[in-house]
């Protein structure tokens, strides 16, 4: 019973971080019609930025991930301003925006390991602080990660459906053709989708560094596979669904290890799971969970 | 070639002229709630020329993306010369000499105007990995298919092209070639979508007598989509209007142009249109 | 700038070149005639590998027929990956395509009693107590350079050897890949790569033909990793990380996609920027340590890639018009 909560605690956390890397890229695929295999490496960078500013400078630790956020949003903006606008205007295919974005991200790596070392870092919180709930041992950062994704998850749920640029994102996504001619300002939605998940790209990061106690600069790249298939069981492009796939993605590889699956999934398979869910969900529903497909034969 | 000799052959086992060379029966299709096509039944007699008309999203394309196999029905069935197509792959519909054209001439404009065309060709013995062993045959047959393509560009006047990228071509051109690479697969019915389109009123009397020559020349069957029923008057002997996915109307042309339900529908549609 | 003028170092990257144009050269067949994004090409060097280390240090064969075993596996995983997931529009294959090499490089980290994990080929356990597998080949390589001595004198290495095995078999290949892109099958492949729907209406089975060059380009895969496992003598899984395909499509996208001629300069290039940031000791290279030069090269790759896509998307050998046509 207490390994039940352990693990269905744990995979409420590791799932609402999923859930935040995983609704950038996928508002994002959905307004660009772009994978963004770069999305790994600002996980990192927000990670290792907040760490120089909370550890290196001995900064406030909010205020340090909030200057991280900012910083993604910065590096995201500089990059549709160099790169991604000129792509569009050429009317770029599919290959040249999966490629510069795998690019991006070969780029991002060094640069990251340049400015803060290959080194393991840890943020200055106990790691070690953990609270009893009902037989499970819960980690005090855990907690923190929980209590802050769930609230970032609600805005970002709100903000989709509520604010006027959510509404356009999402207007510009269903139909572009229509949206740019009803007066939606494409450069303007597509600025604020590039913002929103360089925002909550390094979030992610410092919340993944977070559980994981220590980290190093592959962090985030080690997590793509698993970013991708949170997207694709949610569907590609559907953010809400992005929210909902990266939660139970969590959630699976988590209770995965609970003997009753096989005697359990060893931990360090874990990524395993990640890869058989996108695997599985490929071959049998590729639309997702909230997709429709039309009948190809 | 031979497989010319396969199709008159085959032709001729059937030429009877009652004979029926498509039966379509009580088709429908949904996607996600959206239902395009709904109980639409019809046949098609051997060498006769049928057109299809109805206002935009009246469900036209979809009914010929089900006939050729481009997506599949939810129910009902199609037949074909005697066979049921409803559930094979659309290259084999198409193997059986049941080609069609789409919406806006999709040509492939990264290969020449020739290239479009032997691209078609049927039973291409090139085209499996395994001719690649045997190149004499191979360029034997890339020779045959090269003539008949010029033969074909010739015809319609785009000789000169053959050896441009084909995305160079105008609307019109991209027309004749569209048609003109649909014949190279052989058809026996042949599926028009809004061959006429965008096309300037000279080069439409110019295809209207290509088709009405080649029905009466090769016996082929036609089907075709129009938007406008003037157009197809005096080619077609039969006129299917279809409106939400419902065939509402199913006759001579002549009785067509006066049937209420369709001036409601079209006329209706047309305004809106303006 | 001593390394420049030494031979030594140009033999390493004309060696490196030809190995990674034969794998480029699959990538270019799926792409430039199929249009077919694969983006896990690396599974299948690694497949065709391991394959030959294992078999001949665990199993004993000979080294021939592992590497023809090798090469028919990553064939076959090839008609896996393809049989699964071709049916997929081209985001969702692209993204299938490197879960699969993600999967099989991870399968390859985690089973230590047939791969020997994290340590690498030396770490699979053997009867004869020795983890190395190039005693067959090694014995032609010495054979070759020993011709070559009266010629070339000490500068004679297994390199240069290596040299006049790859350079034919890529020779070879590209002989065959350019042939097999006049036919008509490569015909219908390029229309496929602009619309399914019109060659699937014409009666092509377009799935069979991506099929097929899904599955020879990884046959070429395979190939190249028969060389790559013959080159290094010892192969890690972070030699297949997903970056090494990546260095296949830097070489295409120079190529450009639909040139099989421009391939070759483009795998020197390659060879030279990956040699010169591992090799090379003048400043500043001289300033970093060697994780840090493997940085750089990631990072000089990222930037070719990104340049290229930006400025030139046709490459440098390739048409405009191919790319500008609408």
């Amino acid at each position: 019973m207490s390994d039940l909560i352990q693990y269905l605690f744990n995979g409420l956390v590791v799932g609402s971080i999923f859930a935040i890397a995983a609704v950038g890229i996928s508002l994002l695929y959905s307004v660009l019609r772009l994978v963004n295999f770069a999305a790994g490496d600002f996980l990192t960078l927000g990670a290792f930025i907040t760490y120089f500013l909370s550890v290196t400078l001995e900064l406030n630790f909010f205020f340090s991930i909030v200057v991280s956020m900012l910083a993604g949003m910065g590096v995201s903006w500089f990059l549709e301003l160099v790169l991604w606008r000129n792509l569009r205007r050429n009317k770029a295919g599919t290959l040249a925006l999966f490629l510069v974005a795998t690019g991006v991200a070969l780029m991002l790596r060094p640069i990251i390991q340049f400015l803060f070392g290959t080194e393991t870092r840890k943020f200055n919180v106990d790691i070690f602080k953990t609270y009893d709930f009902f037989g499970a041992r819960i980690a005090h950062t855990q907690l923190l990660v929980l209590i802050f994704a769930s609230a970032s998850i609600l805005t970002i749920a709100l903000f989709i459906s509520k604010a006027r640029i959510g509404k356009d994102m999402r207007a510009y996504a269903n139909n572009p053709g229509l949206a740019s001619v009803s007066g939606i300002n494409v450069d303007r939605v597509v600025l604020a989708t590039w913002l929103i998940s360089g925002a909550l790209g390094s979030l992610a990061g410092v919340f993944q560094g977070l559980v994981q106690g220590q980290f190093n600069n592959a962090m985030g790249e080690s997590l793509l596979l698993s970013f991708f298939a949170a997207v694709v069981l949610g569907t590609i492009g559907d953010a809400y669904g992005a929210l909902v796939g990266g939660m139970l993605l969590g959630l699976f590889m988590e209770l995965s290890q609970l003997s009753i699956f096989f005697g359990g999934v060893p931990s360090n398979y874990k990524p395993v799971v990640a890869f058989a869910t996108l695997v599985l969900v490929l071959l049998f529903k590729p639309e997702g969970l909230f997709g429709y497909r039309a009948r190809k034969v | 070639m031979n497989q010319s000799a396969k199709t008159s052959s085959g032709n001729s086992n059937s030429s009877n002229l009652d004979s029926v060379t498509l039966d379509v029966k009580d088709i429908s299709v949904s996607f996600g709630g959206v239902k395009p096509v709904q109980n639409v039944s019809f046949s098609i007699k051997e060498n006769s020329f049928t057109s299809v008309i109805g206002p935009n999203g009246a469900g036209k394309t979809s009914l010929f993306n089900l006939i050729s196999g481009i997506n599949k029905v939810s129910s009902g069935e199609i037949i074909f010369r005697g066979e049921a197509i409803e559930s094979i792959h659309a290259h084999k519909i198409a193997q059986k000499g049941l080609i069609r054209t789409f919406q806006g001439a999709k040509i492939i404009k990264r290969l020449t105007v020739a290239e479009n065309l032997m691209m078609a060709v049927k039973d291409n013995p090139g085209d499996n990995l395994s001719g690649f062993l045997k190149p004499k045959k191979r360029k034997a047959f890339e020779l045959l298919a090269r003539a008949e393509a010029m033969r074909r560009l010739d015809q319609v006047g785009l000789t000169k092209f053959a050896d441009e990228y084909a995305g160079i071509l105008s609307g019109g051109q991209r027309k004749l070639l569209d048609l003109s690479r649909a014949l190279m697969a052989k058809p026996s019915l042949l599926l028009l979508d809004e061959p006429f389109a965008g096309v300037n009123p000279t080069l439409v009397e110019k295809l209207l007598t290509v088709l009405a020559e080649l029905r009466k020349e090769q016996s082929m069957t036609f089907l075709l989509i129009e938007h406008d029923l003037e157009t197809v008057m005096n080619i077609s002997d039969r006129v299917i209007v279809m409106a939400d996915g419902k065939i509402i109307a199913d006759g001579l042309p002549n009785s067509i142009y006066e049937n209420e339900l369709v001036i409601d529908a079209y006329l209706g549609s047309r305004r809106k249109d303006a | 700038m001593q390394a420049f003028v030494q031979p030594g170092f140009w033999v390493f990257v004309l060696a490196l070149a030809g190995i990674y144009g034969i794998f480029a050269l699959g990538l270019q067949i799926q792409y430039g005639v199929g249009g077919i994004m694969n983006f896990g090409h690396v599974g299948m060097m690694a497949v065709s590998g391991y394959s030959i280390a294992v078999l001949v240090i665990k199993y004993q064969w000979s080294f021939w027929w592992a590497a023809f075993f090798g090469v028919v596996l990553a064939a076959f995983l090839g008609a896996l990956l393809g049989l699964t997931t071709l049916r997929l529009s081209g985001d969702y294959f692209a993204i299938a395509s490197i879960a699969f090499a993600e999967i099989t490089r991870y399968w390859i980290l985690n089973t230590d009693s047939v791969t020997g994990g994290t340590q690498g080929t030396l770490a699979i356990p053997s009867p004869s107590g020795f983890g190395g597998y190039t005693d067959q080949p090694d014995k032609i390589l010495t054979w070759i350079s020993d011709l070559l001595y009266p010629i070339v004198g000490d500068e004679a290495s297994r390199d240069m050897a290596m040299i006049f095995i790859v350079w034919p078999f890529l020779f070879l290949l590209i002989l065959i890949s350019s042939r097999l892109q006049q036919t008509s099958w490569a015909r219908v492949l390029r229309a496929t790569r602009e619309d399914d729907d019109v060659p699937r209406s014409l009666g092509k089975n377009v799935f069979r033909f991506r099929l097929q060059t899904l599955i020879i380009g990884s046959v070429f895969g395979g190939i190249a990793g028969v060389f790559w496992a013959l080159q290094f003598a010892l192969l890690a899984p972070e030699d297949f990380l997903r970056i090494v395909t990546f260095y296949g499509w830097m070489i295409l996208i120079l190529a450009g996609a639909t040139r099989v001629k421009g391939l070759i300069i483009a795998s020197i290039f390659f060879g030279f920027l990956y040699g010169s940031t591992r090799f090379l000791e003048f400043w500043p290279l001289s300033l970093l340590s060697s994780p840090e030069r493997a940085y750089l090269r990631v990072f000089l790759i990222g930037l070719v890639i990104v340049l290229l896509m930006v400025k030139r998307p046709q490459g440098l050998f390739g048409k405009r018009q191919e790319m500008v046509l609408e």
